[in-house]
């Protein structure tokens, strides 16, 4: 799986990049009113997704085509600098008949994938090339408290083969603890059962230190992320906090009783970034390469035969 | 004569009339049939079981869902149950639509449900004529639309299933799940909805506000201001403040069932059994079971007549059209008699005309015969 020209897995290269800032690509799919925006906006930490306007009772029931619109935000995470570009998909699973917007998503992905494909061969390169690819999509799970949908298991299964898929439970107040537990349990066993690839933190027993192994199985055990979003800031005993208040309590974002949100932020932008990268790079764009040359490499026979 | 009875204000018993309906009515009980529609994990099961304080339905049991989770097939499940509270007796029966709204292509999910209904007010209509009428009257007279909690507006599935069933039924719109929205959101949502709602013409079920009763005014009108429900369902109990409620336990609080400030449980509870329920039940028969009725009697071609009266009356207007076509022959063969017996005449009276002067010559030959006559006399005298 010898991958030519890749810039991004040498040394040099990779501290040319520290230097720059990194560069994350982030797709967020769900369901509508998952929370998926209010999420995008309390991992910022700025309002980068407005609000959308649903005042327009017409509109609700027209048809609507999955809108890919990719937003850069820059972050400073411990130091480092990261350009993350988040790619929110408004209008995913709104419509009656879904099944068209799964094959606009993955032609996304794909469209990325050809892109670099073709700066790979051209004879001069492009150093100023942006790499688009998708690093990680956060599939929100609708909070039922039963298990897996159909459309969620179909949907995984298709791009769990070109992209990071981690699946996150969006809205997670709406569960007790124990049904969440039930639920993450219930989720999981959907996804061995179904044989969907997901991104689950793999690690190598010999080569891996033992921080980072017990780091993975505990992230792991943590699937699917619980997650709350919210942008309203309030101040509880003198500090503030993000919270969603209702009548009967209070729900702190960055509680990590409460949800998992802060243990992903941290996953995402700080320790498995660079993970998430070499997958897409070294597993998952090889795939999609050899699988798309070999279909061509047939077709170049065959005209070479016609000649 | 004894003096006429006078016909004062006697009472003569007719105000008993309701009590003795009432006797009537709590011995024969009711039979009340709710519909729960909506996508699955909206907590459709936890409500109605809270609804009736039983255990009315059973959980989905996780472990069997393999077998069915890709099967893309919506279906009708009926739960029957009878309910007794002091003396009084409901035949209630739940119908359930597993798999509504559950994959990634939903087209047409909402058919089974419409053919159910549909079906079920043909049953009663086809039962009208046959000589045994006692039926199973599985008319739905309540349907719960379960609305997910986005906090957007409708989708436009809802928009198209709503459309669909407000015509066959009382649609009562419910937005599950409430808890996950918080108050100031909660509004604005419910806001929406009502405008998609009228924005779309859908009919949803509204209870008549003005009543005599000024409390029952006050809460019909409570129960309209806040609808779409918003509702939270849980069969556990809590400890809240030394108090046992029914709620749900978070991490930073209980949310409570019948508590007015956490969710609308209370009242849509008062209108599907405490206040409204006669309404609903009745409401179906003569509402929506009519118009299904009138539909149905329209397309196979009937009118408002009798038909032996229809037969009779298009009798009657052939007859009338064979007796005047009997008076014009009638007419033209007395013209034509008449016209003989004119000529007849004519002729006769020609002929006595003729006779006549025939008669009148002969009388003057006589009388000419009789003078010569009389000259022959006279001059033979001479």
């Amino acid at each position: 799986m010898a991958s030519s020209g890749a810039s991004f897995k040498s040394g040099g290269a990779r501290r040319k990049a520290t230097k720059k800032g990194l560069i994350f690509t982030v797709m967020i799919v769900g369901a509508s009113g998952c929370g998926k925006s209010t999420f995008i906006n309390t991992l910022c930490e700025n309002p980068v997704i407005l609000r959308k306007d649903h005042a327009d009772a017409e509109k609700a029931a027209q048809l609507k085509t999955v809108g890919l619109a990719p937003t850069t935000v820059e972050l400073d995470e411990d130091g480092l600098k990261l350009s993350l570009t988040v790619v929110d998909t408004p209008g995913f699973g709104d419509n009656i008949n879904n099944e068209p917007a799964f094959e606009d998503i993955l032609g996304y992905i794909e469209h990325q994938y050809e892109e670099i494909l073709a700066q790979e061969s051209r004879i001069k390169r492009n150093p100023r090339f942006q790499d688009n690819r998708v690093h990680v999509l956060l599939y929100f799970i609708q909070p039922s408290g039963h298990s897996l949908r159909e459309m969620d298991i179909e949907f995984m299964r298709l791009l769990g083969a070109r992209v990071n898929v981690i699946p996150v439970i969006g809205k997670a107040d709406s569960m007790t603890p124990q049904e969440l537990n039930a639920f993450k349990k219930r989720i999981m066993e959907d996804i061995s059962h179904y044989k969907i690839p997901i991104y689950d933190f793999p690690y190598d027993e010999e080569e891996d230190d033992e921080e980072t192994i017990e780091e993975n199985n505990e992230l792991r055990g943590l699937l699917p992320f619980s997650v709350i979003g919210s942008e309203d800031e309030v101040v509880i005993n003198g500090r503030r906090v993000r919270c969603r208040q209702y009548p009967w309590g209070v729900v702190e974002v960055d509680n990590s009783k409460h949800c998992d949100f802060s243990k992903l932020r941290y996953m995402l932008l700080s320790s498995h970034l660079h993970d998430l990268k070499d997958i897409t790079h070294d597993v998952l764009y090889e795939t999609w390469r050899t699988e798309k040359l070999s279909k061509e490499g047939h077709q170049d026979d065959d005209s070479g035969e016609e000649q | 004569m004894a003096p006429p009875a006078t016909s004062g204000p006697v009472s003569v018993g007719i105000a008993n009339l309701p009590n003795q309906r009432h006797k009537i009515v709590s011995r024969k009980g009711a039979s009340y049939n709710i519909m729960v529609v909506g996508e699955s994990g909206l907590g459709k099961t936890t409500f109605i079981n809270t609804l009736f304080t039983a255990l009315m339905r059973d959980y989905k049991r996780p472990e069997q869902r393999f077998a069915k989770q890709l099967d893309r097939t919506v279906q009708i499940d009926v739960v029957r149950a009878d309910i007794e509270e002091k003396g009084f007796n409901v035949r209630l029966s739940v119908i359930d639509t597993p798999g509504f709204g559950d994959y990634a292509n939903n087209t047409d999910c909402w058919v089974p449900i419409v053919q159910f209904l549909d079906e079920q007010h043909q049953h009663i209509l086809n039962h009208e004529t046959v000589p045994n009428r006692k039926t199973d009257d599985l008319r739905v007279h309540a349907c719960l639309y379960f609305i997910q909690p986005t906090g957007h507006t409708l989708k436009p599935l809802d928009i198209e299933v709503m459309k669909q069933l407000c015509t066959r039924v009382n649609l009562i719109p419910v937005i599950a799940k409430a808890d996950t929205i918080t108050p100031a959101d909660m509004l604005a949502f419910k806001d929406r909805i009502r405008d998609c709602i009228s924005t779309h013409n859908i009919q949803v079920f509204t209870p008549a506000v003005h009543s005599e009763d000024e409390d029952a005014t006050r809460r019909n009108t409570s129960i309209l201001a806040a609808m779409p429900f918003s509702v939270i369902a849980s069969e556990n109990d809590v400890q809240v403040n030394g108090q046992t409620v029914r709620g749900r336990q978070y991490l930073w609080g209980v949310a409570e069932v019948e508590n007015e400030a956490h969710c609308d449980f209370k009242k849509l509870r008062n209108l599907l059994i405490r206040t409204h329920m006669h309404d609903l039940i009745t409401s179906t028969h003569e509402h929506h079971y009519e118009t299904h009725r009138v539909a149905k009697l329209t397309a196979s071609g009937r009118s408002d007549d009798d038909p032996a009266l229809q037969a009779r009356r298009g009798f009657e207007a052939k007859m009338k059209e064979e007796e005047a076509e009997l008076r014009k022959k009638f007419t033209e063969q007395v013209r034509l008699e008449e016209n003989r017996f004119r000529q007849w005449e004519q002729k006769l009276i020609s002929e006595r005309d003729r006779l006549n002067e025939d008669l009148d010559k002969q009388h003057s030959l006589v009388k000419q015969l009789e003078e010569e006559l009389e000259e022959i006399i006279a001059a033979r005298k001479r």
